[in-house]
């Protein structure tokens, strides 16, 4: 028969056909692979990392495929894979890092716990993504440098995006002295922020007395802010509050202590000698 | 105020002050109001100047795209019912010059108070510019320097009673219209269940005879997709 015509070793001509169908269902599987990736994650992950993601899923069904076609055109694996397992080994060791990083890389790619441009908290470096690629990410300190950290060190890290949400909120502590109208330092407080334009009307601000303290009467203000701006309202609205409340002879107090003599002082036995 | 102007203008209302002035080789854009005053040297010879209300979602800064009216009383919406009601919006003013028939804006202004707040959850929701309005029966009086006014047509989908505190309304989708005296838009909302609504601007002047703005969008040429906006956190 034409198909069991040996065409060299034991390959067939029905091998080949084999080979070939199952390198054609190989090509259709990456194909429509590659397509679904495209359409299922293109609005999750960005266009370059989409483009390595697909890359790898598609290599990764070609070399499956290659495993099973070598046999069928008579290339044993084993001799390979015993080379292959000791090369492997070593390589494996060599580059453990990278693919722990690459792993993670991918990973992060999906999972997206920061973006570019994101303020972030790693490990208690705070920064800004300046880049996401697939083994490192740099980050750009507040005071200037670059930083490049391992993915696999950010995957594993704890992360705080101060960029992920729209909002966000931040406080700040005011002490007035106890001689002071606290609801009146209130009111000035809360006319200040309804006239910020930049200070959200909702989450509602609050302002109220949090706690009597030793030297003050310690009022807090909680205030919301578009994440892109609450840095800037912070730094703004404190001294203006601090003048505000100043300007309505309300005062935030030094620390003071009240001392009591068990006895009267020298002052007075030298007034009674007298 | 309104309107397409020849170059070189000086235009003085209300407190505005807006003059566009050769000085040697170039022009000189000078603009005041409420205490703000801006200058710009424009490197072109500019031969037209336009001023028009624009989507209110530009100042103090362009950081939302959305514009929240909070409702001044509680709107009862009957089932399967359509009113028609007028609320106030804040009115912004676009500076737009043009050298070849086609208009560039340089400057942006407003007289109307500025805030900002969050529509849904820190998470999931978004910035708008806020501003509170009563609920009108009929057109209100306005000055059109500051405030315009919506004419909106609240229907009711669903078969109960609806209680509407607000609107959400997407800024790439506005369509303003103006003339001498009042500044106006025209939108829809649709209630619909569970809370949630759908709004979208109307392309159609209150009165005939009202002039179509150039929104800022339009302006710069941004492809917009999403016009209309649900509101699905709450109403």
């Amino acid at each position: 028969m034409m198909l069991d015509k040996v065409l060299y070793h034991s390959v067939t001509v029905f091998d080949l056909i084999v080979v070939a169908i199952i390198l054609i269902i190989a090509i259709v599987i990456t194909k429509a692979l590659s397509l679904y990736l495209k359409r299922f994650l293109r609005e999750k992950v960005t266009r370059g990392h989409l483009e390595i993601l697909v890359k790898v899923a598609s290599y990764s069904i070609l070399i499956v495929a290659l495993l099973i076609i070598l046999p069928l055109l008579g290339v044993k694996l084993s001799g390979l894979l015993v080379a292959g397992g000791i090369a492997g080994l070593a390589i494996g060791f060599a580059s453990q890092s990278v693919i722990g990083n690459l792993i993670s890389g991918l990973f992060l790619m999906v999972e997206r716990p920061i973006a570019i441009g994101n303020v972030v908290n790693i490990d208690g470096t705070v920064g800004i993504v300046e880049d996401i690629r697939i083994i490192s990410t740099t980050l750009r300190t507040f005071d200037g440098p670059f930083m490049r950290v391992p993915n696999q060190k950010i995957f594993t890290a704890n992360i705080t995006n101060y960029a992920q949400n729209v909002a966000r909120r931040f406080e700040y502590m005011i002490g007035i002295r106890y001689s002071d109208d606290a609801d009146k330092a209130i009111e000035v407080i809360k006319k200040l922020i309804e006239d910020h334009p930049l200070i959200l009307i909702n989450p509602a601000p609050m302002v109220f007395v949090d706690s009597l303290g030793d030297n003050s009467v310690n009022i807090v203000a909680s205030i919301w802010a578009p994440a892109t701006e609450w840095f800037g309202v912070k730094m703004e609205l404190l001294w203006k509050i601090k003048k505000a409340l100043e300007k309505e002879g309300i005062e935030i107090p030094f620390p003071q202590r009240v001392v009591w003599f068990a006895n009267e002082l020298r002052g007075g036995e030298l007034r009674d000698s007298k | 105020m309104f309107g397409q102007y020849d170059i070189p203008i000086r235009i003085e209302q209300e407190g505005i002050t807006i003059s566009v002035q050769k000085e040697e080789e170039n022009f000189l854009y000078r603009r005041e109001c409420l205490g703000e005053s801006v200058e710009k040297i424009l490197l072109a010879g500019p031969t037209k100047a336009l001023l028009n209300p624009v989507e209110p979602v530009n100042k103090p800064k362009a950081l939302a795209s959305h514009l929240l009216i909070e409702f001044a009383s509680i709107l009862q919406v009957e089932p399967k019912g359509t009113r028609n009601i007028f609320l106030t919006f804040p009115v912004e003013i676009a500076v737009y010059i043009s050298t070849n028939e086609e208009f560039e804006v340089i400057d942006t202004f407003t007289m109307s108070r500025q805030k900002f707040t969050l529509y849904g959850d820190p998470i999931n929701g978004v910035i708008c510019k806020y501003w509170k309005s009563s609920i009108y029966p009929a057109k209100p009086p306005l000055n059109h320097m500051e405030e315009g006014f919506i004419e909106l047509a609240v229907t009711n989908t669903t078969a109960s009673w609806v209680e509407v505190t607000k609107a959400v309304f997407n800024a790439y989708g506005m369509k303003i219209y103006y003339d001498d005296e009042r500044v106006s838009m025209k939108a829809n909302m649709k209630l619909k269940g569970g809370g949630s609504a759908e709004t979208e601007f109307i392309e159609d002047p209150l009165v005939e005879g009202m002039t179509k703005s150039l929104e800022i969008y339009t302006a710069r040429k941004l492809s917009v997709t999403k016009k209309k906006f649900i509101m699905e956190f709450g109403l």
